[in-house]
């Protein structure tokens, strides 16, 4: 975790980088810290939100020694502009599979990144699904945080109506995915990062989310045999609980591990950093071949050291 | 644990003081919270009247003289986990608890009625003033 004192500067750099995506010039805002040489591990943040929701991690020291961590903001959120040759206010945002996992891919590439790991939550989460069935040999495993085969209902209309004060609406109809136990301070900072999002947006990724991204009879098209999957939920999001998770490692089978992580909801990394952070060292040690055991099926705070 | 129980004469008058001196309802109500909600907890109704954004009187099994523009309803198991402390995974928000019950179809969750409109136009107000019954529900009770 960073430090507060006077004049420290932390160790997180941000760059842009220009990303041809489906023949269209985009300009893509990314944040990193950790050795050049190390382990990429590629982070894509929820819907309608951007790469702040992963500060905590990027400056975790314990991680960055070993892994070199980006995270991207998506065209359209944060500071990735929309495409600038394109007339985008002409039509609603929409986000579908195909472009969301081609734009991840494309990102990748653009930073020339060796095998890294894929990490994601929310909708961030159920494209590893599209990733490890269309484009396995891109990396080195993927890791879906509230993954699910199918996440339906939650692409509401009053998330993008002129009567309706949106900004406020789009954070606080996600207050409730988180648990209780993690920080206040975290929590109202999760949703001081989703009244940043532009308009139409929020409402735009969950055509992807609750709509267009639908596993459930296409498990079995995914081999996980090359690239390891994990599907690694919080006991308290309502949207894709843990037995999602589970259904999605039974569902693809060999390769595919489901984790549940206690006490903590659908935006652990923002939500309750210090909890996420150790749970994910779990996960990764096992991703690097450092842990000896298999993972658990439930992962606790006391199996972490974390006091809530 | 309050001494005064859920729902009852002297829990409302306690929740009614919570509301109105909440600094977090004073700043996102701006004043402008106007829509009264019920809440109905096993068989028995309470109108929350709400004026300016504050809790101006709570009528036990409101009828036909009174208005409202939506509502909570659950059974008594499900109210008594959502105002615990730590409330368990699915009854700790009233977002959470309506969308196992709609969208899950499961049973002794939250469920909102009425209008949806309103309840977006008013939603983290009137998200605060049911969080807020978690708050009056585990401060002792003192009225």
């Amino acid at each position: 975790m960073s430090t507060t004192d006077h004049g420290t500067i932390e160790e997180i750099t941000g760059k842009y980088v220009n990303v041809e995506i489906d023949g269209v010039d985009h300009r893509v805002y990314f944040e990193e810290n950790g050795p050049k040489d190390g382990i990429p591990l590629l982070c894509q943040h929820t819907a309608g939100c951007n790469n702040q929701e992963w500060r905590h991690l990027l400056d975790d020291e314990d991680i960055t020694d070993q892994f070199r961590v980006i995270a991207y903001d998506l065209p359209f959120h944060g500071k990735s502009i929309p495409p600038e040759s394109e007339e985008w206010w002409e039509e609603d945002y929409e986000l579908n599979a195909e472009q969301f996992a081609e734009t991840i891919v494309s990102i990748s590439d653009a930073l020339d990144l060796d095998n890294p790991i894929y990490m994601g939550s929310s909708m961030g989460g159920n494209i590893t699904l599209e990733l490890a069935d269309w484009y396995p040999e891109e990396f080195r495993a993927l890791i879906g945080l509230e993954c699910g085969a199918h996440s339906p209902g939650f692409h509401i209309d009053w998330l993008d109506h002129p009567q309706v004060n949106t900004t406020e609406v789009n954070a606080y109809s996600c207050w409730g995915l988180m648990a209780k136990q993690s920080p206040e301070q975290t929590r109202r900072e999760t949703m001081y990062h989703y009244e940043q999002g532009a308009t139409g947006v929020f409402k735009g990724d969950l055509y992807y989310y609750s709509v267009d991204h639908d596993y459930r009879d296409k498990l079995d098209q995914i081999d996980a045999t090359e690239c390891p999957l994990y599907a690694v939920n919080g006991e308290y999001d309502y949207l894709t609980d843990p037995d999602d998770g589970r259904e999605v490692a039974e569902g693809v089978g060999e390769g595919a591990t489901a984790v549940e992580m206690a006490d903590i909801g659908h935006f652990p990394m923002s939500e309750n950093p210090e909890l996420f952070n150790a749970y994910l060292k779990e996960v990764l040690s096992d991703i690097t071949g450092t842990r000896e055991e298999p993972l658990p099926d439930v992962l606790e705070t006391e199996d972490v050291g974390v006091k809530l | 644990m309050t001494n005064a129980d859920l729902g009852d004469h002297d829990w409302w008058e306690h929740y009614q003081e919570v509301v109105n001196n909440d600094d977090e309802m004073e700043v996102r109500g701006h004043d402008k919270f106007n829509e009264n909600f019920y809440v109905e907890i096993g068989d028995e109704r309470f109108l929350i009247q709400v004026e300016h954004g504050k809790v101006d009187d709570v009528i036990p099994e409101p009828g036909m003289n009174n208005q409202w523009s939506f509502g909570v309803e659950g059974s008594r198991k499900a109210w008594k986990e959502f105002v615990q402390e730590v409330p368990p995974a699915f009854n700790h928000e009233i977002i959470a608890s309506h969308y196992r019950s709609a969208v899950k179809e499961e049973e002794d969750h939250l469920q909102l009625t009425g209008s949806n409109k309103k309840i977006f136009q008013n939603l983290r107000a009137f998200q605060r003033a049911l969080d807020l019954m978690r708050k009056t529900h585990n401060n002792g009770g003192e009225l």
